[in-house]
């Protein structure tokens, strides 16, 4: 099954690029978490155990070639809707949401696994149409992103759920979707925005974005957070104040700075320098990974590859232009980075996936 | 060929894909490189602003000392709670709470913030000063539970004054620098503590300390993490006064067992050294060193007692009889007299057609000058004032420091008045009638004098001529040992010719041992020499007339200075409203007493009783009216120029 000659095909490269993104991510989390006054805290050693698992779940991953999964993936889409019904009625409460269900020591958020079910169910559905898919096969797909999606925001939780959108576009969009499709959804996407506005966001929400444009109008409030952002970027320079001299993070003038907020205090602490590391990492990990639907040996391996690379690809945009205090604060995590097990362990499956796809391009 | 047009259509789009990230990931590098490079300074500001606070720490004032080494005024320690309005989301809501905690109305703390709303934010807002523990610990309870992280306690080193008001008028009092004296020294700052009367006020440059400052770094909730760096406050210098507490005390016990207010300056006639200095009613400085509230500063404005005029430099009274000395000095120096020319009193004499009174119906008989000063016979002065002229006695006068500034080192001193026909010309465009000179001659007809110049006055007396400038400043430690002061040149030296001089000094010597009005001033072996005087307030006429509350009784006086033939103590105490000069001398005695047995090691006499005083309470005009044959020494009866001497 896992032929010795598939082992000489793995992506070291992009492996060792995602590697050193978790490696980053965990020191930055000992740099925001490590306290003085409360004692060590333990947060760098559980995402180093979520680490470790996530590796595991990747080579498993690996191990089964994926046109293997994408054969199961309506039994997986199923399972993962399954799931998600369950947290949604008996899910862990915390802060006024149900998105966990816990084991014991720990807890699991489904919605992070559900952007690689719906990346895999989408690239089995498009990949088996030939030609440019027409509105129908648009449909279909919306209703199978849209079903997860419902559930997820339902939680709520609006960050992981928007996630699930960009990969409905990016398999679409590789699939051959007319540009002119393209630009219809888009632009029904701005038309709906203020029908949005008005019935489906929360307030909470809306005050959110109407900070984002005008941060000091709460300066205290939900603008503070932006506000701090920014400081905390800018005032790391060159060079960054050091490691744990942050003082933005350190004296948690930002908020959840070991989650949401972990490369805005890399951005602080490292300087524009850390910075560029961090980029040029996440910029290599997505450009090699693209590299791996290009060489793909089917349809299925480009889109799978594209699927899973568009939900992390927005998020990890979308979560440094919000570090650095340029887009409105919205919970969602840096991938690879961010303190967060679920997260850690779905996405290095996703890669997992990636390096299936590229290392079997010479299997039949 | 299907297969090899999608193939090319993925490549394409793939193609696209990969230069729309990079151009993405490029705008963000960017995004960081104005952010970190571009707009760095300013940022790294906002964060300093964020988590560095800057406190003060208050430095303390010097310590006062007396002349002996013993501490008058120090600093205890207190805290005050102030707001920092930078960290504070709702001022509101921190004052509503901070009122509720501290158990103080909202509405003063809301009124003593307003007044500070234009200063920077940063700097706290104190709404409590000297706090008490129960509410210090309140709000420190509140401070860790992050309630309040804008409130602050801070340590402030606060004046301790003597209690009972002992000395008050001497210390003065410290208090919050006003606008003005912002403005007129730039070495103060707004919610500084300036001396703002008294030695804390004069002496405010060397007594103010340099305020430290804490630089800490502080948490989201405003916790302070650490100490970045601090900057030791510096303590003001310490002064050592010429005051002698012991004789302070003496001061303060005597007029306390007479009950009376007024005024007392004690000096060493050598080197114008002030031994001791009061006034009375005093106010209680300790009550302005936490900030004094409305009604006490109120009550102490209103008060028709006014006790915060410091009587013994900004009181006015008429001298009556211990004006005499200056009239036989100037008749003697100016060779108008010798001390044995002799004058008959018959118990009044006439000049310029009018008929003055002496205090004794029957008279004196034929008396020389020791005699006069001695029995304080009004005809001799009248006679030998008129006879030496208005211009040598004003010459005299100002010459021994009557009407004149003493030049303490105290604020807002006043000029007594010694009345001269070219005063009377400035001031009523009208010429000087030889009549008032008989009545200036008995210290009354308008001189009016403030107790320090009387003290200088019988100084000079003592001294034989130099009129020295009475100081309270003695020695100054800046921190690198105690400096002595140079002692502040004396205004003038008129070398008093010994023989003129020393028959003063026995007229003054029998006041007190002889036969005179001074005898309850008597100390066994020390020469205490003086003059009793009795001045009206009121003419007596006057006096019956008016339908008022005022107390409108003679006022006491007494100089003296002991041993008669080496002074080394000299002084004045000047009983207001009380009645008769030797009540006065009595006070007089307690002070000089205690000096001497401070001096010879013995025991010092305990605060005399209202009884051992033995003051003369009878009022001639009083409800009981039963005037005395021979009060000693009481003021005229009339005031023949018909100006009363109304001073104060």
């Amino acid at each position: 099954m896992f032929e010795r000659r598939l082992y000489y095909h793995i992506d070291w490269a992009l492996l060792l690029a995602i590697l050193a993104l978790c490696a980053l991510g965990v020191v930055m989390i000992y740099s925001t978490s490590a306290d003085p006054i409360r004692g060590n805290s333990r947060l760098h050693v559980t995402q180093l155990y979520a680490i470790v698992l996530g590796v595991g779940l990747m080579v498993f991953m690996l191990a089964l070639d994926y046109r293997t999964f994408a054969d199961k993936s309506h039994w997986i889409y199923v399972g993962l809707l399954a799931i998600l019904l369950y947290v949604l009625f008996f899910g862990q409460a915390q802060m006024g949401a149900r998105r966990w269900i816990s084991f014991g020591g720990f807890n699991l958020q489904p919605s992070e696994f559900a952007k690689v079910g719906v990346a895999l169910v989408l690239a089995k559905f498009f990949g088996e149409n030939r030609g440019s898919p027409g509105w129908s096969d648009l449909a279909i797909g919306g209703a199978l992103t849209a079903l997860p999606l419902a559930l997820i925001a339902k939680e709520p939780d609006l960050g992981t759920a928007v996630t699930l959108l960009p990969v409905l576009l990016a398999v679409a969009y590789l699939a051959g979707m007319r540009m002119r499709v393209l630009g219809v959804l888009a632009l029904s996407l701005v038309l709906a925005a203020p029908i949005v506005w008005k019935f489906a966001l929360k307030d909470y929400q809306k005050s959110r974005i109407s900070t984002f444009l005008d941060p000091s109008q709460d300066a205290r409030g939900a603008g503070y957070q932006q506000i701090q952002a920014r400081i905390t970027v800018g005032s790391g320079g060159v060079q960054g104040k050091g490691f744990m001299q942050g003082t933005q993070g350190q004296l948690r003038f930002l908020p959840v700075a070991h989650n949401d907020f972990i490369f805005s205090v890399l951005a602080e602490e490292q300087g524009f320098a850390g910075v560029l590391v961090a980029l040029g990492l996440y910029l290599f990990v997505i450009l090699r990974a693209l590299e791996a639907a290009r060489l793909a040996k089917d349809r299925l391996g480009s889109y799978l590859v594209l699927g899973v690379l568009a939900s992390f690809t927005f998020q990890v945009v979308y979560n440094i232009t919000m570090s650095a205090g340029l887009a409105p604060v919205k919970g969602l995590t840096l991938p690879l980075m961010s303190y967060g097990g679920s997260s850690m362990v779905a996405t290095l499956a996703a890669f997992g996936l990636v390096l299936n796809v590229r290392m079997r391009r010479f299997t039949n | 060929m299907a297969q090899h047009e999608e193939r090319r259509r993925i490549g394409i789009r793939l193609s696209v894909a990969q230069y729309l990230i990079t151009v993405l990931f490029s705008i963000l590098a960017v995004s960081f490189w104005v952010l970190q490079v571009v707009q760095h300074a300013k940022f790294e500001e906002m964060a300093e602003n964020n988590h560095q606070r800057t406190l003060p720490l208050r430095a303390p004032r010097g310590v006062v000392f007396d002349r002996n080494g013993r501490v008058l005024v120090e600093n205890r320690p207190s805290y005050s709670i102030s707001i920092v309005r930078e960290p504070t989301k709702s001022l509101d809501r921190t004052v509503r709470l901070l009122a509720a905690v501290l158990g103080v109305d909202e509405a003063q703390i809301r009124e003593t913030v307003d007044r500070h709303r234009r200063e920077p934010s940063y700097r706290p807002i104190t709404v409590v000063q000297d706090a008490t523990l129960a509410q210090v610990a309140a709000v420190t309870a509140r401070r860790l539970d992050s309630e309040l992280p804008d409130v602050v306690v801070e340590d402030v080193p606060t004046r301790q004054y003597p209690a009972d008001a002992v000395a008050a008028h001497l210390f003065g009092y410290v208090g919050e620098v006003n606008d003005a004296q912002v403005a007129g020294d730039t070495g103060l700052k707004s919610g500084d503590i300036v001396g703002q009367s008294g030695v804390e006020k004069v002496y405010n440059r060397l007594l103010m300390g340099k305020d430290g400052a804490k630089r800490v770094i502080v948490n989201s909730l405003g916790r302070e993490i650490r100490v970045l760096d601090e900057e030791h406050p510096d303590e003001g210098n310490r002064l050592q006064l010429t005051v002698d507490s012991d004789v302070q005390r003496a001061i303060e016990d005597a007029f306390n067992a007479s009950g009376f207010n007024g005024a007392a300056v004690i000096l060493d006639p050598g080197n114008g050294e002030v031994l001791g200095f009061m006034s009375r009613p005093a106010y209680d400085p300790n009550a302005f060193a936490t900030g004094i509230d409305r009604a006490t500063w109120g009550a102490l404005n209103t008060d028709e007692l006014r006790p915060l005029q410091n009587r013994a430099i900004q009181g006015l009274y008429s001298p009556g009889s211990t004006f005499k000395m200056a009239v036989a000095m100037a008749a003697l120096e100016e060779n108008v007299i010798t001390p044995d020319y002799q004058v008959r009193c018959a118990g009044s004499a006439s000049f310029f057609g009018r008929s003055f009174k002496c205090w004794k119906r029957g008279g004196h008989g034929t008396v020389d000058l020791r005699q006069a000063i001695e029995q304080s016979c009004n005809v001799y002065f009248y006679t030998i004032g008129n006879m030496t002229g208005i211009h040598k006695i004003h010459k005299w006068a100002t010459l021994l420091g009557l009407g004149e500034e003493s030049g303490i080192d105290l604020p807002n001193e006043i000029q007594g008045l010694v009345p001269s026909p070219e005063w009377k010309q400035r001031r009523f465009k009208e010429k000087w009638y030889a009549g008032e000179t008989i009545s200036v001659a008995i210290g009354q007809g308008g001189v009016s004098l403030t107790p320090v110049s009387m003290a200088v006055y019988a100084a000079t007396l003592a001294n034989g001529g130099t009129r020295i400038t009475p100081h309270l400043l003695k020695a100054v430690d800046d921190g690198n040992g105690w400096e002595a002061v140079p002692t502040p040149a004396p205004h003038s030296t008129v070398p008093l010719d010994p023989e003129k001089l020393q028959a003063i000094r026995d007229g003054l010597w029998g006041v007190v041992n002889g036969r005179g009005t001074g005898g309850r001033a008597r100390v066994a072996g020390h020469d205490v020499s003086g003059k009793t005087g009795t001045a009206q307030v009121i003419s007596n006429q006057g006096r019956l007339a008016a339908r008022t509350n005022r107390d409108l009784r003679d006022n006491g006086w007494f100089v003296f200075f002991a041993p008669r033939d080496r002074p080394e103590i000299a002084g004045v105490v000047l009983l207001e409203h009380g009645m008769h000069g030797p009540n006065a001398a009595s006070v007089a005695r307690h002070i000089i007493d205690t000096y001497f047995a401070k001096k010879e090691g013995r025991p010092l006499p305990p605060a005399p009783t209202r009884a051992e005083l033995r003051l003369d309470m009878s009022d001639p005009l009083g409800p009981k009216p039963t005037p005395r044959q021979d009060d000693p020494d009481p003021a005229p009866s009339a005031t023949p120029s018909g100006q009363n001497t109304v001073t104060n």
